[in-house]
């Protein structure tokens, strides 16, 4: 179907899952402030979830009727099969977000939610809506709104918790990097912008491709405002120069928050990055006819967030610290797929994405569960003999950390095939050099990831009473879990139908 | 540009101003301290407490809603000097605008944050 | 004998080169808050230069009247502050100055060789053409203004007011 750019108005239809979103906002402050005291989670809950169902449906609907692709708002939004699975992603991710977010009823456990629910549930949905933009811009200016709207409602959240030194300090330090980052990624917008006279991408690239055919090459202030920019992007998905903001804010923020950052945003950050790097630098087109320096520089960023990723990791005793770092590793792994920049890579990470979501999220929740009937207890003590207190959740989590360890039958294990086959089809030394180490950090992770599965099976707590995991928490985990296994030996539909929704508005 | 070099030069010759009466009060003023005159002036009466005073935290939250009403100022003035040339699209978008912040200001309202004795 | 506009250039670039320098570099965290004015005046009288009266008049109203006074807030709430002389503890002074150096050498070398497309200076005053641009091309990103600008109020009173209590609590 041929491209059409919309105005505003005839752009609204497109648009309608962020305006559900919108509309789900506004009516979340209004209930929280007028509902009765009685209602008021419940109404929370359902509102939100469904926005939510509205916005991941529509996304649904677009893909499946094949919808576009269209420039929206004078191109400044792509309308394509790509950011119509984001949609549907980040949906279901925020949509287990909030029901993780539900609270315990009765008194005492988990106090770092009670209060102010409603700005909760109200943020949670900003932030869904700005990943969703995230994934869909097309123009440098919206490029950093959507980001810097992911980004300021992150450090809210983060800072959550009450009377909380470490949820502060993990907030404060989050704005510090956060504000340096997106200063960075400013400055070589800038670059770009000046050299191109445009922002939107798709302008942008045209007049990057007429100076390179000219020069023969990238030229060097191309290259400067990517590596700029590179920093505000890799600050979202915690890639490595730009990552030391992750541990203290995945620790310090409330489990539910951490598991939404560290899969949501993370997404949404490589969604904005692989359509900047394949719209605007053409950097996913079939034969480049000059050498572009986007591969070796891809490579370096993913070999060093993996390497200090998994490293880090190895110590750790606290279990949410240490899927903190186990995050940042898996950056990294994602990272080896868009550094061949072909169809195949970006297949590979968009799969990953969705093998990531479940077993990441079913990770965090597992914790959250311990630690809730633990007294707040996140580390490797709390894990102790959970094979016997509490056989069910103890499973999932042996799933879960398989799967993230990426041996089959898992779903991460078959995320990881197929990140390695785009690499090594790609070919060339350098190739082999990027998978040899993403199999060596591997190996390492599964050091980590098994001291938390001797500590639930093979060790012994000083408590041996059974855990009681609220009924909500029991089930969304064990929801989370069958597609981590079913993904892991029947993989094929949900592959095809990520690696055909990519294409993408060039 | 050159519509605002004046401008710039007001600026420069108020600073200007500014320094010079300080440096040359301070060059050519006679000089002949007592105790007295040393004392910080707090309209005539002894100096009590400390020579640094915290602020109460409550003018924090104040000064964060002013930024932020302030910004969205900025951003409706640019409407309102092309009012009538916009017309009435204008106004209509222009008013789902104004109303998502009215929803905020309601919220900040009823959750008592204008309030000042908490 | 350069022209009056180099003049202003070279003028206002000092002022916030050296005000920035001032930040980074006092010892005392109150002095910094305060010499941030001449930065944000100094960027202001740059956006004149740059032929962007609406966006210079902003950066004073919302960074010398807003931000600025939030800043010195905090600086002020944080107590015992004045007390706080090392507001930046030096480490490996000669590995950030070799890196810093290395950096700016090679933005100024790219800088300098690029060809730069130029283009003709739009007319000032620029209001009307933005809120014409507003409301038409870029009503997107202006709508969206306004739900960060939500978001950030809802995310303020959150966590101010929690600040607020704290406070209350303790007196």
């Amino acid at each position: 179907m041929e491209t059409r750019t919309f105005d505003n108005v005839a752009s609204l239809a497109y648009f309608a899952p962020e305006l559900g979103l919108i509309a789900a906002v506004l009516l979340l402050v209004v209930w929280d402030l007028a509902s009765p005291a009685r209602l008021k989670i419940a109404g929370l809950v359902v509102i939100s979830l469904a926005a939510l169902a509205w916005s991941g449906g529509m996304g649904a609907y677009f893909l499946a009727k094949d919808a576009g692709p269209h420039e929206l708002f004078h191109g400044l939004l792509a309308f394509d099969r790509f950011s119509n699975l984001f949609r549907v992603i980040f949906a279901f991710v925020t949509g287990a977000i909030v029901l993780f977010s539900v609270p315990p009823r009765g008194p005492g456990v988990a106090p770092e939610l009670r209060r102010d629910q409603g700005e909760f549930f109200t943020l949670i949905l900003v932030l869904s809506l700005g990943m969703n933009l995230m994934a869909a811009s097309r123009h440098l200016l919206l490029i950093y709104l959507s980001l810097e709207l992911v980004s300021v409602m992150s450090f809210v959240l983060a800072g959550f918790k009450i009377n909380d030194a470490r949820s502060s300090e993990g907030a404060l330090k989050y704005v510090i990097f956060g504000g340096v980052a997106s200063g960075i990624m400013l400055y070589g917008m800038s670059w770009i912008f000046g050299i191109t006279a445009s922002m939107h991408l798709g302008e942008c690239a045209a007049r990057i491709a007429a100076l390179t055919a000219q020069q023969g090459k990238v030229p060097e202030v191309v290259f400067v405002g990517t590596a700029c920019m590179l920093a505000g992007f890799g600050y979202k998905i915690s890639a490595a120069p730009f990552h030391m903001w992750t541990p203290d804010v995945y620790e310090g923020a409330p489990t539910p928050v951490t598991a939404f950052l560290s899969v949501g945003p993370k997404a949404a950050g490589f969604a904005v990055l692989v359509r900047f790097f394949s719209d605007a630098l053409g950097a996913g087109s079939a034969s480049p006819a000059v050498a572009t320096p986007w591969p070796v520089l891809a490579g370096c960023l993913a070999m060093a967030t993996m390497t200090i990723g998994n490293l880090s990791a190895l110590g750790q005793e606290n279990v949410k610290r240490m899927l903190a770092y186990s995050s940042i590793a898996h950056a990294g792994y994602m990272l080896l797929g868009f550094s061949v920049f072909s169809d195949a890579g970006v297949a590979a990470i968009a799969f990953y994405i969705v093998t990531y979501c479940f077993m990441n999220l079913g990770a965090f929740m597992v914790v959250m569960a311990v630690a809730e009937q633990s007294g707040g207890d996140e580390t490797l003590s709390a894990f102790r003999g959970l094979g016997r207190r509490a056989p069910l959740v103890a499973a999932a989590m042996v799933v879960f950390l398989v799967s993230l360890t990426g041996l089959p039958p898992t779903a991460g294990f078959v995320g990881k095939f197929y990140l390695f086959s785009a690499l090594l089809t790609a070919g060339g030394a350098w190739r082999w050099v990027l998978a040899i180490v993403g199999v060596v950090n591997s190996v390492i992770s599964l050091f980590y990831y098994a001291r938390v599965l001797r500590a639930m099976y093979l060790e012994k707590g000083e408590r041996t009473e059974p855990v009681a995991v609220r009924p909500l928490l029991g089930a969304t985990t064990c929801a989370l879990a069958v597609p981590t296994l079913l993904l892991g030996v029947y993989w094929g539909p949900v592959y095809d139908f990520v690696a055909s929704s990519l294409s993408m508005l060039r | 540009m050159a519509t605002y070099i004046p401008l710039f030069l007001l600026f420069l010759v108020a600073a200007i101003i500014a320094l010079a009466m300080f440096t040359l009060t301070s060059l050519l003023g006679p000089r002949n301290p007592t105790p007295e005159k040393m004392m910080p002036y707090e309209c005539g009466s002894d100096s009590t407490g400390g020579r640094f005073v915290k602020p109460s935290v409550k003018f924090y939250l104040t000064a964060i809603l002013f930024v932020v009403f302030d910004i969205e100022a900025v951003l409706i003035y640019p409407w309102t000097v092309q009012f009538r040339s916009l017309g009435w699209t204008g106004l209509a978008t222009m008013s789902s605008f104004v109303a998502m912040l009215a929803v905020v200001l309601v919220y900040v309202w009823k959750k008592g944050a204008l309030e000042w004795e908490k | 004998m350069p022209s009056l506009s180099a003049l202003v250039f070279l003028g206002l670039a000092a002022l916030t080169l050296g005000s920035a320098g001032f930040v980074a570099f006092s010892r005392n965290i109150i002095h910094s808050a305060l010499a941030l004015l001449g930065t944000f005046l100094g960027i202001a009288g740059l956006y004149v230069t740059l032929s962007a009266d609406f966006l210079a008049a902003t950066q004073v109203l919302v960074y010398v009247g807003g931000t600025l006074v939030l800043i010195l807030f905090a600086v002020m709430l944080t107590s015992r502050i004045a007390e706080m002389k090392v507001s930046n503890p030096r480490g490996r002074p000669v590995v950030a100055f070799v890196l810093v150096t290395a950096v700016l050498l090679v933005l100024g070398r790219v800088a300098t060789r690029t060809p730069w497309p130029a283009e003709a200076r739009p007319a000032m005053p620029s209001t009307a053409k933005l809120g014409h641009a507003f409301l038409g091309e870029y009503l997107l990103p202006f709508e969206l203004g306004s739900i960060v600008l939500l978001g950030a109020m809802i995310g303020a009173v959150v966590l101010a007011r929690r600040a607020v209590r704290r406070a209350g609590e303790k007196e």
